[in-house]
């Protein structure tokens, strides 16, 4: 009878600490709550690690005791010459390094007199190869609301779409499911361009074959539908295909913005 | 607690040593899961002290020593003390070529849990892979089984 209870107080054992390990799995993969755990035992272990790292670095030292006068006086001059080279990289560096400074300065201070940008770092970007999505490290704490507008230093990237306290996922203007109103510059004429599922093209579809379009024309939003703010440069025509039986001009167009590589994007807060 | 049950964590210690001890890669996929071995004996010699949390709190340590999900090698574990204690009485008493037998299994169930995972992340493991580990185990058994019942002989456990 005993030896049944012990039995069965083991099953149900079983069954909660393989429940745990689940739930353990789950919250470690999807959440970073057990971090803290994991640093923890990290931090017990450490001298274990220590420990298992001897051998070779026992290895390192006796190899070094046993270099050769020579050798060393061979790689002190090859190391003096290298550090030489490297001090005067390092000067180009600093003076980088200041340019930098100062142009985020500016662009700090043009987001304090506008108040309409918010400056922001690309996350993460969207797996999802049917969709041009990216993540931002800005959201509400910080004045994100879904709709507004993101450019980079080149153009219109795309809007906000999903708003978290700390993060927004922007849809781009690439993507399938999206399309933004724009103009050309030259002739004015009013279009709206769709996304077709690469970083590199959008397309605009049923223009009239009277449209005044040449290839290289440039594009911008026209600010029709409230959505986008006028004026920002959105695309370059690439290519212009006439469809001759409904009389239709079908236009690709380059985007200006650079949706696969840029890292640090302007969310711009429509005026109202 | 007394002081000569510590043996049991000295030997997990050294058992976690011996997996996080670096291996060419070559090697790697010989290294017997020693954390599953030194538990299996203990918990076939002191079913009443070593077992189940002592498996899956060895297992997470195992697992954030090795980076794996947290709770992946503590659920491998469980299942397999789980499956040993109900089965030690019966294993306890065989020779020792027999006993390894027994172990490849646990050792195998271990691996498949792991690898198990392993696949719902999107990272299968090719199945050769599988058997390698634990023939590595089944075959050092006799030994880990001796040097580990002359320790608890010596620390007057029973």
């Amino acid at each position: 009878m005993k030896i049944l209870f012990q039995a069965r107080g083991a099953s149900l054992q079983a069954l909660i600490l393989v429940v745990l390990s689940i739930v353990f799995m789950v919250t470690d993969q999807r959440f970073q709550h057990l971090e803290i755990v994991r640093s923890n035992i990290a931090l017990a272990i450490s001298p274990l690690r220590y420990l298992v790292s001897l051998p070779a670095t026992a290895g390192n030292w006796a190899g070094d005791w046993l270099t050769s006068h020579y050798d060393l006086l061979n790689e002190n001059d090859a190391l003096k010459a290298e550090s030489r080279i490297l001090s005067a990289r390092l000067q180009k560096l600093e003076i980088l390094a200041e340019e930098n400074a100062r142009l985020r300065n500016l662009l700090g201070s043009s987001r304090k007199i506008a108040d309409d940008v918010i400056v922001a770092e690309l996350l993460s970007v969207d797996q999802n190869p049917y969709r041009q999505l990216i993540e931002i490290n800005k959201g509400t704490s910080d004045g994100v609301e879904i709709g507004h507008a993101v450019i980079d230093d080149f153009g219109v990237m795309g809007q906000v779409i999903h708003v978290n306290a700390q993060s927004s996922t922007i849809i781009l203007i690439s993507d399938p499911e999206h399309a933004i109103p724009v103009q050309f510059v030259r002739s004015g004429t009013r279009s709206v361009a769709f996304g077709r599922g690469s970083t590199r093209q959008l397309e605009l579809r049923y223009l009239p074959a009277t449209a005044d379009i040449m290839v290289d024309d440039e594009l911008v939003t026209s600010g029709l539908g409230g959505r986008f703010p006028s004026n920002y440069p959105v695309a370059r025509v690439t290519s212009i295909s006439e469809d001759r039986i409904r009389g239709f001009v079908s236009v690709i167009a380059e985007p200006k913005a650079r949706l696969d590589s840029s890292r640090e994007v302007l969310v711009i807060k429509p005026r109202l | 607690m007394q002081l000569r049950y510590l043996v049991i964590h000295a030997s997990l210690v050294v058992a976690l040593i011996l997996m996080i001890l670096p291996l060419p890669d070559w090697a790697q996929m010989y290294r017997p899961n020693w954390i599953a071995l030194v538990l299996i004996y203990w918990s076939m010699a002191l079913p009443n002290r070593v077992g189940l949390w002592f498996a899956f709190f060895s297992g997470i340590i195992l697992d954030t020593s090795l980076g794996t999900l947290l709770g992946q090698h503590a659920l491998a574990l469980v299942v397999v003390i789980f499956f040993n204690l109900n089965f030690y009485q019966r294993i306890r008493v065989l020779a020792l070529a027999q006993q390894a037998l027994y172990v490849f299994l646990l050792l195998l169930i271990n691996q498949v849990v792991v690898a198990w995972v392993e696949g719902i992340l999107g990272r299968p493991t090719p199945l050769s892979v599988y058997f390698v580990a634990p023939l590595v185990g089944m075959m050092i058994w006799p030994w880990v089984f001796v040097i580990l019942r002359d320790i608890r002989r010596k620390a007057l456990l029973s």
